[in-house]
């Protein structure tokens, strides 16, 4: 594949709507670039100069066109986008221990899933992998995978130690009242559902829920121009100790 | 023999207030929580009932403390921990604090005033205000504002209304006696609210529901 205005256009195409998959579209930049160093080499710096335009008209064009049929909301564009989210978190959404755990999203509160997206975005909740999903979704289309995600209801992929769960549903279902940990049933639900802003835990990924709760401070509402829900768990998150939070999310991870 | 005598008087007399001042010394020290816990303690319940304690739509409407009356707050903490009231969490969060914390955080709640947290149907509050002010005379639901206080604010016993979260309103309407008077050996007021809970349909707990929500 030679690098012209069409291949430019197609790779940064496919990789927008996710109509080719991830992998594919990987192989897309990939020949582009081994195509692209001998010419780079011959062109010397002014090539480069050239050829930095011409992306920028190329995602500038690529905008215009999608924004032209973005209103059809193409049921083909969101099943395009489900399987490249599925990519990542597992085919039914189940969630998937990569090489970071990724989370579960089947099951989650619509609400909950369209204000991460926008924490992503609005450098509330700091991932730069999320970041760059994130930011090219139209509002209509985060609304659309939201809804989709709620839909589905896999089996939890379990794996956590069993050893800690009893007192995982201890902490989850009461609280530790003595050292002022609040019971997560209370805003979580007893059966670990969430609702609207709050999150459901049941089923989410063992390691996931321990790396968010060891490192809430460090990654969410990191923008302090626009505080938000996340600061609620803060506390909670802070008087957990690392066994009570191996504990708690053993025994959400089981939840179906 | 008289000087001796006086001298061991106000020997016993000075003992005797020396005495009772260590004694009350210990009384007022014994219960007293330090400001810290405190603080750590209305943090912790501030996770639940939001911040400022105006109350918080969790996965339960969880209740607005803010201004609520202390002898409320304080009788509220008791019947979850003697189950009058059924509440599995708060009986675990209520059960563990002494009565001199129950006391402070009753305090530090109806000290303080945060707006409240809004978010009812405002087209509801009109028919709200009427049942609120009026009662419904043809049901025999007496005015709430007779106990509750024109502004909604409560007295002693009689919570306060003004700000509470609407479909908190609603539900423990709506559950009284399951939820209310729940020892049947230990008998409360919460018995006086109970035919009136039952006299209100859902239209009418809605509407009133909505009305208190909007006051402060």
């Amino acid at each position: 594949m030679s690098v012209t205005w069409s291949n430019v256009v197609r790779c940064l195409d496919a990789i927008r709507t996710g109509e080719e998959s991830m992998a594919s579209s990987r192989q897309c930049i990939d020949t582009m670039r081994r195509h692209d160093r001998p010419k780079r080499r011959i062109a010397g710096p002014f090539g480069a100069r050239i050829a930095l335009p011409i992306v920028f008209g190329a995602i500038a064009f690529v905008g215009v066109c999608r924004a032209g049929d973005m209103n059809t909301a193409a049921t083909g564009g969101i099943q395009a986008k489900l399987s490249y989210c599925k990519d990542c978190h597992g085919p039914s959404a189940q969630g998937y221990d990569g090489y970071f755990p990724i989370p579960r999203l089947a099951g989650q509160q619509t609400e909950y899933l369209e204000n991460q997206l926008r924490a992503f975005i609005e450098h509330r909740r700091t991932n730069n992998i999320m970041f760059n999903v994130a930011h090219a979704l139209s509002p209509g289309m985060i609304a659309a995978l939201a809804a989709d995600f709620r839909g589905l209801d896999p089996k939890p992929i379990g794996g956590a130690p069993t050893r800690y769960v009893d007192l995982g549903k201890k902490i989850f279902q009461d609280g530790m009242p003595d050292a002022n940990i609040a019971a997560c049933a209370a805003c979580h639900g007893p059966a670990a559902t969430g609702s609207g802003p709050i999150p459901r835990l049941a089923g989410q990924l063992y390691p996931y829920l321990i790396k968010e709760l060891v490192n809430w401070g460090k990654e969410r509402g990191q923008n302090p121009t626009k505080p938000d829900t996340s600061a609620i768990m803060s506390p909670v998150a802070h008087s957990l100790n690392r066994s009570q939070i191996e504990a708690v999310a053993a025994y959400v991870s089981y939840l179906k | 023999m008289k000087i001796i005598g006086a001298k061991l008087v106000l020997q016993t007399a000075v003992l005797a207030i020396a005495f009772s001042g260590a004694c009350r010394a210990e009384d007022v020290k014994a219960p007293a929580v330090s400001k810290q816990e405190v603080a750590a303690k209305l943090a912790y319940c501030e996770v639940c009932h939001g911040v400022s304690a105006q109350g918080f739509h969790g996965y339960y409407p969880i209740p607005r403390l803010a201004g609520q009356q202390t002898e409320y707050l304080e009788n509220q903490l008791h019947a979850f921990t003697e189950h009058r009231r059924t509440n599995n969490i708060m009986f675990n969060v209520g059960h563990v604090l002494s009565p001199a914390m129950v006391a402070a955080l009753a305090a530090n709640f109806h000290d303080l005033d945060p707006k409240p947290l809004d978010g009812a149907p405002k087209d509801l509050a009109a028919a709200g205000k009427k049942i609120f002010e009026e009662g419904i005379p043809s049901g025999n639901v007496p005015p709430c504002a007779s106990c509750h206080g024109p502004d909604g604010k409560g007295n002693g016993p009689f919570p306060r209304l003004a700000g509470q979260l609407s479909d908190y309103v609603s539900s423990k309407l709506t559950n009284w006696d399951k939820e209310r008077g729940q020892d049947p050996k230990n008998p409360d007021n919460s018995a006086i609210m109970e035919p009136i809970a039952h006299g209100l349909n859902e239209a009418q707990i809605k509407a009133v529901a909505a009305y208190v929500s909007y006051l402060e």
